[in-house]
């Protein structure tokens, strides 16, 4: 072919691509459908995490909430959900969101030792495609300890850690209750000089369900008091842990609240 | 028909051969990044649901509007109401149904919205 015949045979071909891509993105684009959970973009992903997590809190049915999880692999594990617990509260978010996905990861986290949710063999979401087992009644939720709001908790004990794993220093507070068991979901504020923080327990399920932590900068001085409750802990203040190899380190601070035994 | 006019042509089809090959063999569409309102029936039907449970223990109406805003501009009723001509064709179970007629009852009592004579 002469150089004469190879122009119409390219401008075909250009106005061939050119009528393609006029027709795929003009003419008839794509219009989305059908799509599954896992293809939402991140944030409503997270949207239906904090849904799951709140059905989840209104009807106790675990089994229900594992299969709906399992169908955001990204962003339903315990850790993630913890995560976004902590998110919204820094957020603001309704306090009962936050405690539904709190208490969400706290279960997870005594269902599953491991922290990645995978998909239930027999249970789904509620889709006739699912599984009849969703078909049957709910089960009932699994109890777990929770708070007495105004329970009288009381500071039991002022550590201070020098061997935390944790790479940074911490507060570590541990809530238990009167028969020694962790308590998950008590919100923690923490107040310093110029600022203030809140966090709930339980969120770190594999340190413990009554656990919770927070950063702590040096030269700053922090309250640790539980809300809904009296126990306040004061003057706070990050120490430096000497090694045996005579190294200095700053240290973390665990605070333990119990909840006495009703007399 | 000329010989240039041939030409053109069958270069137009090989045009067309290459943008449909690379569209759908080499770089296939893939869904990420989706909205809601493109969710499958079932999945919407089971975040429909979700938003009934939840507002079965909350009583928050606005709270469950906010909620289904998110799965398309159809009136909130609309879409209760498709959700639950899909769980009685596909036999959920009686809670799940009493919960989306429960959460379709309370949308249905909310008063119209006034119409305006301009």
């Amino acid at each position: 072919m002469n150089r004469a015949g190879l122009g119409p045979l390219l401008l075909g071909i250009l106005a061939g691509v050119s009528a393609g891509l006029l027709y795929g993105w003009v003419v008839q684009p794509i219009r989305v459908v059908d799509t599954s959970p896992a293809s939402l973009r991140v944030d409503f992903q997270d949207e239906y995490v904090a849904l799951i997590a709140v059905a989840h809190a209104a009807t106790g049915d675990l089994p229900r909430a594992l299969a709906r999880l399992a169908l955001l692999p990204a962003v339903g594990s315990e850790d993630h959900i913890a995560a976004l617990a902590q998110a919204r509260l820094a957020d603001g978010r309704p306090s009962a969101e936050v405690q539904a996905l709190a208490a969400l990861a706290a279960e997870l986290g005594s269902a599953h030792p491991s922290s990645t949710i995978g998909p239930s063999p027999t249970t789904r979401p509620a889709t006739p495609q699912a599984s009849p087992t969703l078909t049957t009644t709910r089960p009932r939720p699994t109890p777990i300890p929770t708070a007495t709001p105004g329970a009288p908790f009381r500071l039991s004990e002022r550590l201070l850690v020098c061997d935390d794993p944790a790479p940074l220093p911490r507060l570590q507070v541990v809530v238990l209750d009167s028969a020694g068991e962790g308590v998950p979901n008590v919100l923690v504020r923490v107040i310093w000089d110029t600022g203030q923080d809140q966090f709930f327990t339980g969120l770190k399920p594999e340190l413990g369900i009554g656990f919770g932590d927070f950063s702590i900068e040096p030269d700053t001085e922090y309250t640790v008091q539980l809300s809904e409750s009296d126990a306040i802990a004061t003057g706070i203040r990050s120490e430096t842990c000497t090694e045996s190899s005579g190294a200095n380190h700053i240290g973390s601070w665990r605070l333990t609240f119990v909840q006495p035994e009703a007399p | 028909m000329s010989l240039r006019l041939s030409r053109f042509l069958i270069g137009l089809a090989i045009g067309l051969a290459l943008g449909l090959g690379y569209a759908w063999l080499l770089q296939p569409v893939t869904y990420v990044d989706t909205a809601p309102d493109s969710l499958r029936q079932d999945y919407r039907t089971d975040y429909i649901l979700m938003v009934a449970e939840a507002y079965q223990a909350e009583g928050d109406l606005s709270q469950a509007l906010f909620r289904l805003a998110s799965l398309g501009p159809e009136p909130p009723l609309v879409i209760v109401t498709g959700a639950i001509d899909f769980a009685q064709a596909n036999e959920f179970t009686t809670d799940d149904t009493r919960a989306l007629t429960e959460l379709a009852a309370d949308l249905r009592a909310i008063p119209a919205t006034p119409q305006t004579n301009d």
